[in-house]
């Protein structure tokens, strides 16, 4: 396929722009540590090709207060950093939320001829 | 060996840390102690942890060049800019050729100029300028003038010359009549004569590769 090249570059660029809402999806219920984090989103196949991108990802969402942070002991280890939502963060995500469904049934009219 | 996964930890993340380079400190410091706390993690939950378990963690992590590349992007820093063959200007040129032969069109200050450009100029850093203002003053000035200076000698003052007393002395410097003084004064002509050439030529090499950003003052 000629345009396999561009269309990888677009996948990739979706999965960017909408990694940040499945963060603070993810952190909607229960706060967690990264690596509890991280494995959550690599679990699901197509999401993360790299784990290790998430993390500066968490540093930028924490810098624009969507997410804080508390360290807690570990039974395990040293302590952890969790993530919590903030409540800039749960009206980013609510946000998110109507125009990505309002978004993707728009696409899916198209692309797979359903009625919305 | 039982020390390889620590190894593996460890070159990774110093990897990590030279990638991050061009981030603020306390976002690279942030990025590095999360991955590292994320490997310290992985590794408590194995078993019986073997080098292929942790080169297996290191590379679900991904290659540390797209964790800088991604952080260079969530924190919208610019990418570290390929350095640019640097074209040298006329200022650079003039310096180099007043450094060098300076002195000799306008005694002195034909020199200074050229010093003054060399500073002026963003094409070297500080040793560069530092090394081009040393080595040497006047430039070929110098070793003209020393060379004219011992050619007189020759006839002049390595001559006996008459002292205050009214008896025939040779001076000190000029001892052997063999001719040894003028060799030593030819020597040091070569040698402040090289020093000058030797300076522009490592100065116009360093401008090849001089960086076409201001250099580190």
């Amino acid at each position: 396929m000629v345009a396999s090249g561009k269309q990888d570059a677009l996948l990739a660029q979706m999965r960017k722009g909408t990694l940040q809402y499945c963060v603070l999806a993810l952190l909607a219920d229960e706060e967690r540590y990264g690596f509890d984090l991280v494995r959550s989103l690599a679990e699901t196949d197509g999401m993360v090709t790299s784990e290790g991108t998430i993390y500066p990802l968490l540093s930028r969402l924490r810098r624009d207060g969507l997410v804080e942070t508390t360290w807690r002991e570990s039974t395990t280890g040293p302590p952890r950093r969790y993530y919590k939502l903030t409540a800039a963060g749960q009206a980013a995500l609510e946000a998110f939320k109507g125009e990505w469904s309002r978004f993707r049934d728009a696409v899916d009219h198209f692309v797979e001829r359903k009625a919305v | 060996m039982s020390t390889t996964p620590d190894k593996l930890v460890d070159r990774y993340l110093k990897h990590l840390e030279v990638e991050l380079d061009d981030l603020p400190r306390d976002r690279r410091r942030e990025i590095v102690d999360e991955i590292a706390g994320h490997i310290a993690e992985a590794r408590a939950g194995l078993e019986h942890e073997t080098e292929a378990d942790v080169r297996n963690i290191l590379e679900g992590l991904g290659d540390p060049a797209d964790i800088a590349e991604e952080a260079r992007e969530r924190f919208e820093v610019q990418p570290p800019q390929p350095a640019q063959p640097f074209k040298p200007g006329w200022m650079e040129i003039t310096a180099l050729v007043l450094l060098l032969i300076g002195g000799l069109i306008l005694p002195f200050f034909g020199w200074v100029i050229g010093v003054v450009l060399l500073w002026v100029s963003n094409a070297w850093n500080v040793r560069d300028k530092i090394i081009g203002t040393l080595f040497l003053p006047g430039g070929l000035a110098l070793p003209v003038f020393f060379l004219l200076f011992a050619g007189n000698t020759e006839t002049g003052e390595c001559g006996p010359v008459i002292s205050d007393s009214g008896r025939t002395v040779i001076p000190p410097a000029c001892t052997d009549s063999s001719g040894s003084t003028n060799y030593f004064g030819v020597a040091l002509s070569i040698v402040f004569f090289l020093i000058p050439v030797m300076t522009t030529a490592y100065l116009a090499y360093r401008l090849r590769r001089a960086p076409a950003a201001p250099a580190l003052a």
